[in-house]
This record gives structure tokens, C-alpha cells and sequence, in this order.
């Protein structure tokens, strides 16, 4: 620090009591890698080992004395430093959290420590969580999905295909009554499910009560002509968690099977308090990720997706909506396997090339369906199959409601096209290569799916991908 | 702006008529709910609506299917439908105005 005028840390540097490039992190320590963007002149590990005492008990030992705490124990440790590849404005810090350090199953407790105060701090310009690995003993204290895909599966009675989805949107003068029927239509065309836009809750144009009745109607309905369970995520965010849970608890009276949450504008409380009731009463839980793109989207500042994933899985939820890799809104393939992979899998190994920094064992915590949306349609089924498997919500908003025919000829065709993709991946066939033939062919028996070819067979997306891995950078 | 109280009519709707409104007009004319000629022009939100209950007791006859129609309703549905499409394209409507306000 002696050539800085521009940031002194105090009386004592940080590197002296939390830079520790010996230590090895334990199997129950949480360890987190940070993306840094250090102000000029600032040392990598004076500025490495100030986020680790920031984010830990930085704050502590200038209120409490050491008789108090073992600040030695409670401490974060900074124990590596790596250049980020291609951006020399930066770097990764490994910093290593004793388990101690947060309560129990408290993903906001964890979250304060690592992403609050600590993002303001001076010495940075700018700070990103990138990964956070989770030992299996803190795993352990966390509740998780409600149910995950297997009971879900059991419970929807849906097995060897992705499910299909359709957010239904609020579009002027739907009604409760209409917005019924439309959800009606979609279920009865051959969708499993359709969806409350997630910032519908209760407005004046459609209050939960109203839409929850008319929607369940829509379901028993289409579930009667179809012989399929059907369901509809019935938002039940809400101002405050007490009427979340009102509208959760008449979601199940009326016998709904799967509630929804804005799990990020409702809050990490919120969520583990719904995730924990919907598993005591055998209800799923689909999750939006409104306001994510505030925090992930930089890629320097924030919280990248992979971490916010994490988040959710040990919260709990059942879907959560992961990007597409293909579409519109295309996120970086890697990247995006790689949250993927987090969300299923029970045990993920470290795998730079898709963004994982660390091993991550969920022992026998259920997985997390990734749902695909956002500017898909046909057309882009073999590659949606092919890319996110069986265990995945495929879910076609406008590529739904927007065939020329009506919903349930948009929702026909979604349902012909992912059981003809379905099929012939498991006679072997390559969906990627011959996924033209293969929607041409089942089209010849569906004029529905044959309408919906023609709609959308001109379309392009040639937008740039925002998230990309680091190693892709400059 | 000013925003009408009525129906501007299935002719001069955005989109060449591709439109929700659009399809429940066109809808009505395949089940000969109201004549080809009427295109719902200074009809109000109460007037569609009430179509649109009617036209969903006939669709549910179907299931809500095109590929459930009977040959003549089908026949029927292929050619307004269709010249709704060509009408559509040439406005400059395409597929990618269905997906393009979703995030």
C-alpha cells in the first residue's frame, strides 16, 4: 500500500490476517470464487483478502474483541488467486468460509455474508459471486426442491419426454373467464401445463381468487377430455408471506397441483417457507427468476446464474427457468449446460469449459427441472430435445398462443412435434441433422403442426449471445 | 392517444387482422355464427365477448382441434384461414411477431 494515496485499508492490512495461500479448504468449508475488479493500484491479495474479511468477520473486529469470537475460526480465508482468461482488469479469488459461519439451511444468511455489504466496499470497482461450492453436511440442513422430478413425473403421470409448458399472458381484455379458457385450450391441445405470467398476482384486472377458480375449472375440464393430468403454476407471490401462503393453501383446497413463485422479487425467505409447506403438502413448485438479469447480467458485478441455481436448488423448487441455448434470448451453450447440469444432477464435477468451478455434491437432495422459454417454436424442438433431454420443461409462449389457428392448434402442434423428436431420437436418429425431415414427416398427419412450420419457418435470430464464459471473452 | 371504444373491424385491425379479435371473427365465420361480410366493425368489448362465448360452445364440440372438423367445416376453415394468412404476409406480419415480446 505504500505507493497508494487512493485507498488505505486501515491500520492493519487485510493480507495479513486473511490471505492464506497455505491453507487448504476443508470438505465442510463453503468456499466461493469471486470475479475481482480491484481499484488501480490495489494489490491482488490485499484486495483478494479485504472481500474475504468483508464478507465474513471483516466488520466483527472493530465492534467485538477477539476474547468474544475466535475471528481465527469465523474468518474467511483467501487461498487463491487466477488470472481471468482474456481480461487482465480483473481476477479470480478462492476464498474458503468455515461452515460455522451461517445458520442452518439459511440461504439468506449465507447470501447476506457473501453478497451484502461487501459489494459496496471501496477498494473494488466492481465484484462478482461466480460460483459457490456448498459442502454436503450444509447441503444436508437445507430443505431443497418440494418434491423433485421423479415424484413429479409420478405425480403428473408423465414419463420418457420433456414436459410442455405455455405462459398465458394478460393480454387486453382477457378476463378471469377468458384467461380460463385459454388455459383450457392449451391443456386440451396437449399441453401438460400452462402458466401465470409472473407479474400477475392480483391486480385489480384479475384478482387470485378469480383466476385460481376459473383456471382450476380449465384443468378439470381438459383433464376429463383428455385422460391426462394437466396443471396450470397458479402465481401465489404476494406482498407479504402471510397472504402467499393464503393463496397457497387455496390453491391446494380447490386441488391444484403445482403453485408458482417469484422467488427472487418475493424473497429467499419467502421461498424456503413456501418450498417447505408445498413439501409437507405434496404440492409442486414452479419458480420464475424475475429480476435475475439485475444481478447476472454484468460480467463483472453481481451474481452470476449459475450461483443464483444453487440458490434455488437448496431453498427449494421444483422448475426454474434456465435460458434456452437456442431462440431469442440464446445463452452461451456451455454456460448454460453447465447451470443445467447444476440443477439436475446429484453430483457435478468442476468443468471450466462450462463455467463450474468447483465439484458439487447434492448427495440425495432432488434436482430441479430447467425450463426452457423465451422466443421458441417448432421449429427449434429437435435442438430443445436433443439439448435438454427428457427432464425439462420446453415451454412456448408466443409459439403457442401465436399460431394462426388459436391455442390449442399452437399447442397441438408443440405436443405432435416433441413426441415425433422423442421418438426418433430413441430409434437413434440425429435430431439436430434430421430434424426438418423428422417435423416434416409428423406434420403430414397434424395440419396443426403443419401451420405452425409455416408460421415460423422464416425466422432468424442472429442476436449476439451476453453471457459468455469468460475463456470467450475478448 | 386516443383509444377507440369500438372495434376498428377485422379489415383494419394491426397485422392484417391477425389478431386475437381477428381470429375469433374469422373463427365465427367458419362456424357461420355471423357472415363472411361482417367484419365487427363498431362493435364493442361486450359484442366480442359474447361471440367469443358462442364460438367456444362450438369449438368444444371438436375439442378445440381443427384436425377434429368434419370435412365441410374443415373445408371451410382451410379457405378463410388461408387467405387470412396471405392477407397477414402481405401486411408484413410474420411468425416472429408472436415471440418477440418475450423475455
Amino acid at each position: 500500500m505504500a505507493d497508494n494515496n487512493k485507498y488505505n485499508a486501515g491500520v492493519k492490512e487485510y493480507r495479513e490476517t486473511y490471505w492464506m495461500p497455505e491453507y487448504t479448504p476443508k470438505d465442510t468449508d463453503i468456499l466461493a470464487v469471486f470475479k475481482i475488479t480491484p481499484q488501480d493500484g490495489v494489490p491482488r491479495e490485499e484486495v483478494a483478502a479485504a472481500v474475504a474479511a468483508e464478507s465474513s468477520t471483516g466488520t466483527w473486529t472493530t465492534v467485538w474483541t477477539d476474547l468474544l469470537t475466535d475471528l481465527d475460526y469465523y474468518k474467511g480465508r483467501a487461498y487463491a488467486i487466477e488470472d481471468v482468461p482474456g481480461d487482465d482488469t480483473c481476477f479470480f479469488a478462492f476464498i474458503a468460509y468455515p461452515i460455522d459461519l451461517f445458520e442452518e439451511g439459511s440461504m439468506v444468511n449465507v447470501l447476506t455474508s457473501l453478497v451484502g455489504n461487501v459489494f459496496g466496499f471501496k477498494a473494488l470497482r466492481a465484484l462478482r459471486l461466480e460460483d459457490i461450492r456448498f459442502p454436503i453436511a450444509y447441503v444436508m440442513t437445507c430443505n431443497g426442491p418440494p418434491q423433485g422430478i421423479q415424484v413429479e413425473r409420478d405425480i403428473m403421470n408423465k414419463y420418457g419426454r420433456p414436459l410442455l409448458g405455455c405462459t398465458i399472458k394478460p393480454k387486453l381484455g382477457l378476463s378471469a373467464k377468458n384467461y380460463g379458457r385459454a388455459c383450457y385450450e392449451g391443456l386440451r391441445g396437449g399441453l401438460d401445463f400452462t402458466k401465470d405470467d409472473e407479474n400477475v398476482n392480483s391486480q385489480p384486472f384479475m384478482r387470485w381468487r378469480h383466476r385460481f377458480d376459473f383456471v382450476m375449472e380449465a384443468i378439470h375440464k381438459a383433464e376429463a377430455e383428455t385422460g391426462e393430468r394437466k396443471g396450470h403454476y397458479l402465481n401465489v407471490t404476494a406482498p407479504t408471506s402471510d397472504e402467499m401462503m393464503r393463496r397457497a393453501e387455496y390453491a391446494k383446497e380447490i386441488g391444484a397441483p403445482i403453485i408458482m413463485h417469484d422467488y427472487l422479487t418475493g424473497g429467499l425467505s419467502a421461498n424456503t417457507q413456501l418450498a417447505q409447506w408445498c413439501q409437507n403438502n405434496g404440492m409442486l413448485l414452479h419458480i420464475h427468476r424475475a429480476m435475475h438479469a439485475v444481478l447476472d447480467r454484468n460480467p463483472h458485478h453481481g451474481i452470476h446464474f449459475r450461483v443464483l441455481a444453487k440458490v434455488l436448488r437448496l431453498s427449494g423448487g421444483d422448475h426454474l427457468h434456465s435460458g434456452t441455448v437456442v431462440g431469442k434470448l440464446e445463452g452461451d451453450r456451455d454456460a448454460t449446460l453447465g447451470w443445467i447440469d447444476i440443477m439436475r444432477d446429484s453430483y457435478i464435477k468442476e468443468d471450466r469449459s462450462r463455467g463450474i468451478f468447483f465439484d458439487q455434491d447434492w448427495g440425495a437432495m432432488p434436482g430441479v427441472l430447467p425450463v426452457a422459454s423465451g422466443g421458441i417454436h417448432v421449429w427449434h424442438m429437435p435442438a430443445l430435445v436433443n439439448i435438454f433431454g427428457d427432464d425439462s420443461v420446453l415451454q412456448f409462449g408466443g409459439g403457442t398462443l401465436g399460431h394462426p389457428w388459436g391455442n390449442a392448434a399452437g399447442a397441438a402442434a408443440n405436443r405432435v412435434a416433441v413426441e415425433a423428436c422423442v421418438e426418433a431420437r430413441n430409434t437413434g436418429r440425429e435430431l439436430e441433422v434430421e430434424g426438418k425431415d423428422i417435423l416434416t414427416a409428423a406434420a403430414k398427419h397434424s395440419p396443426e403442426l403443419k401451420m405452425a412450420m409455416e408460421t415460423w419457418k422464416e425466422i432468424k435470430f442472429e442476436f449476439d449471445t451476453v453471457d459468455k464464459l469468460d475463456v470467450a471473452h475478448k | 392517444m386516443n383509444k377507440p371504444n369500438t372495434y376498428v373491424g377485422i379489415n383494419n385491425d394491426l397485422n392484417g387482422g391477425m389478431t386475437t379479435i381477428g381470429k375469433i371473427i374469422r373463427d365465427a365465420w367458419v362456424f357461420e355464427l355471423i357472415p363472411e361480410t361482417e367484419t365487427c366493425e363498431g362493435w364493442n368489448l361486450a359484442g366480442v365477448d359474447a361471440l367469443l362465448q358462442r364460438l367456444n360452445s362450438e369449438w368444444d364440440k371438436y375439442g378445440c382441434l381443427v384436425s377434429h372438423l368434419p370435412e365441410p367445416l374443415r373445408e371451410r376453415h382451410d379457405r378463410i384461414h388461408g387467405a387470412a394468412m396471405i392477407r397477414a404476409r402481405e401486411s408484413g406480419w410474420c411468425g416472429e411477431h408472436e415471440t418477440e415480446d418475450e423475455k
